[in-house]
């Protein structure tokens, strides 16, 4: 038997924990296409990625792609599917 | 010469600026074009156009365009609209750019490189500014322009924007280029490749050009660890905005002190000079004494923005904007509110100014329609007056019982503020925005940058002081100086104005809420700017002389006149009252219509006329009648 590693998503990861992104869930907004803006900003699939820092509770996350740090509201951080570490 | 060459000679070529946001790109702009700046808005939008002008060594004259900092070119906020329709030579009024220099940051290529790759499908002349190169090599990131210059096809140049001299391999490498106008492509040509693929391009080009192999990596994590921490974080952010706070009150009393006594010196020479009549008082009472009372304030802005240009050049507001997200989403609010809310507190103008930078239109809206409710520095005059003359000067526990009070007043001011903020959003029912915020590294402050910034605020500061507010106080001039007093008159000059008439007409709708006849007078001209009106009070109880003299021979005069309910509720109506046209009209400039502002002054009229009444009717009711 062997072990399925869990998916899960962005928000969920813990601070100092990297992962790797799997997946980008469409999501638009009022004619704002949120997960293409987030793939333009470097989180594309196969993409490794660390949370630097959880804000309050329910709050935006501080999430390291490449050499950029970026704020992201859970729901938006809702939208990446990850593996993590 | 014949016309054609003219236009010709006129038209020097164009070139833009381009580049993600944190590129350093505005510096590099500033350091190509020194003072030779010209700074508007595009026409319909108030998204900010920065044109310059320059001589490259060989002595080729050229305009330089410095666009919106943008991700991308398929555009997520109006910023970005304005820099895809002018590189794509979309934009009415605009011609398209003879050459673009992208502007990438060389310490973050792995972001910035994507931009580059997708304007290059457009065709136009490209040449690529390595910038904060010398971060990148101090941090021991190698990059081979040579190949990468291959890669790209494409001129590579290494930049250094913040030191003279920084711009010289850029200055070169245009002097070169042909620079014909060239037609850009259909903007559709960027979607011929996948996000997805680029990005895998991107990478492609790094590992072949850039090693991170002695990559030392930067400070900016370890900083992050404190500053973003839940807890240090905001207390960290609190006590920043009390030193804050601080230096504006404390730090803006001489100045302030020095820019008083010397409007009220030149009053004096010019009282002296000319002969008693109306045109004396229209320069001496309207135009001096007016801008004046706006003028005092320029010190308390130049301290604010000095502060806020600080911090904003080292990252530190991005993270202030992350700190306090969760608790300014909770009103539906954006955290980027932070900035112009704060900025607030000196005066709502370069507040509602400073809510440009909130992407967002319903956020920005939001955060414009609220701002007036911080307390601005005009108010603090009118409830210095009033709290020292009804409140006693005494202890309540550790606290004075006058600073309690003022603070009582802060407070309203920012709950209200939260309230309406709530309001708004459960009305408009929208869901939730992208935030996307980038953390940038950490730097030093840059001094020519931050004294530049100041210049500007200070320049648009002084522009508005000479138009709009200046003719506001002519005027208010006008209309409590007209009609003049009949003979053996018995009531103050201004009694008989148009402004007095206005102020016993508006005093049947403010009887129910404490005000007299007096204090409906002074509410007239109080409307040019809040402060105006403890002059104007002094006028009404025919005294002369300067605000401060007047601040302090009126107290006694209203402590006597006035009960304890009305000063109470005078103090609640000058919480949310928009007494202040000059904000109105930034309102109707920023939102670009009339509407908005409207329905500001009819919302702030509304608080502060309930307010006031059940301030006035609860004091009466405790037996403050």
């Amino acid at each position: 038997m062997t072990l399925v590693p869990t998916l899960t998503t962005l928000d969920a990861l813990k601070a100092g924990q990297s992962a790797t992104v799997i997946h980008l869930a469409p999501h638009a907004l009022g004619g704002q296409d949120v997960a293409r803006r987030l793939m333009e900003l470097g989180f594309v699939p196969g993409e490794r990625i660390r949370m630097l820092k959880r804000g309050l509770p329910g709050g935006p996350v501080a999430v390291k792609v490449g050499e950029s740090t970026f704020a992201l509201r859970k729901f938006e951080a809702a939208l990446v599917s990850i593996q993590p570490e | 010469m014949g016309v054609m060459e003219q236009q010709v000679a006129t038209r020097s070529p164009l070139i833009a600026l381009l580049g993600n946001p944190n590129c350093g790109k505005t510096a590099l702009f500033n350091r190509l074009t020194g003072a030779r700046q010209k700074v508007a808005n595009y026409a319909g939008v108030t998204i900010e156009r920065k044109e310059g002008s320059f001589t490259s060594p060989s002595g080729r004259a050229l305009r330089v365009l410095d666009l919106p900092g943008a991700y991308s070119l398929s555009a997520q906020t109006p910023d970005e609209a304005i820099t895809r329709d002018v590189v794509a030579g979309l934009r009415a009024g605009e011609t398209a750019p003879d050459a673009i220099v992208c502007v990438v940051n060389a310490t973050n290529l792995r972001l910035n490189l994507r931009l580059v790759l997708e304007i290059q499908r457009l065709g136009l002349p490209m040449v690529l500014a390595l910038n904060m190169v010398d971060v990148a090599k101090k941090r021991g990131i190698e990059i081979d322009t040579v190949r990468l210059s291959q890669e790209l096809n494409m001129p590579v140049v290494e930049t250094v924007a913040i030191q003279a001299g920084g711009e010289q391999a850029l200055l070169d490498v245009l002097d070169r280029m042909p620079l014909e106008p060239t037609a850009p492509k259909p903007l559709a040509s960027i979607d011929a490749v996948p996000v997805e693929e680029t990005q895998r391009e991107v990478r492609r080009i790094l590992d072949a050009t850039t090693s991170y192999a002695h990559d030392k990596g930067n400070l900016s994590e370890k900083i992050d660890h404190v500053i973003l921490h839940p807890a240090l974080g905001p207390i960290l952010l609190a006590a920043l905005m009390f030193i804050i706070f601080q230096a504006v009150f404390s730090w803006a009393e001489a100045p302030m002190d020095f820019i008083t006594g010397t409007v009220e010196g030149i009053g004096q020479w010019i009282g002296g000079a000319m002969s008693e009549g109306p045109l004396r008082s229209l320069i001496v009472d309207g135009i001096i004494a007016g801008v004046g009372g706006v003028l005092v304030f320029l010190p308390q802005i130049l301290i604010l923005f000095f502060f806020i240009l600080i911090l904003e050049d080292v990252g530190y507001l991005p993270r202030a904007a992350f700190l306090l997200d969760r608790m300014m989403g909770g009103v539906g609010l954006s955290g980027r509110a932070f900035i112009p809310l704060l900025s607030s507190f000196a005066c709502a103008i370069p507040g509602v100014m400073a809510a440009r930078t909130i992407q967002n239109p319903r956020d920005r809206l939001v955060t414009i329609m609220i701002a007036p409710l911080m307390t601005c520095s005009a108010r603090l005059p009118v409830y210095a007056l009033i709290i020292a003359a009804f409140i006693p000067d005494r202890e309540v526990g550790m606290f004075n019982l006058q600073g309690l009070v003022l603070f009582v007043l802060y407070a309203l001011g920012i709950v209200s503020a939260m309230l309406v903020a709530w309001y708004m959003k459960r009305r408009s029912g929208s869901g939730q925005h992208p935030l996307m915020l980038e953390l940038p590294a950490y730097h030093w402050p840059h001094l020519p940058t931050l004294v530049l910034g100041l210049w500007e605020r200070a320049k648009i500061f002084l522009m508005r002081v000479g138009t709009i507010i200046l003719t506001l106080m002519v005027l208010v001039w006008f209309l409590s100086s007209f009609p003049g007093a009949p003979e053996g008159a018995t009531q103050p000059p201004i009694y008989y104005s148009v402004a007095g008439m206005l102020g016993r007409a508006l005093s049947v709708i403010f009887e129910p809420i404490g005000f007299g006849w007096q204090i409906c007078i002074a509410l007239v001209p109080g409307m040019a700017a809040r402060e105006v009106a403890v002059g104007a009070l002094g006028t009404v109880y025919a005294l002369a002389g300067s605000g401060d003299e007047v601040a302090n021979t009126l107290g006694p005069l209203i402590a006597g006149s006035w009960s304890m309910a009305t000063a109470l509720s005078l103090l609640a109506w000058y919480v949310y009252a928009p007494q202040c046209l000059s904000t109105l009209s930034v309102v109707r400039r920023e939102t670009g219509s009339a509407k908005y502002a409207w329905m500001m002054a009819g919302y702030m009229f509304a608080l502060a006329y309930v307010a006031s009444f059940i301030t006035y009717r609860v004091a009466l009711a405790f037996g403050g009648g």
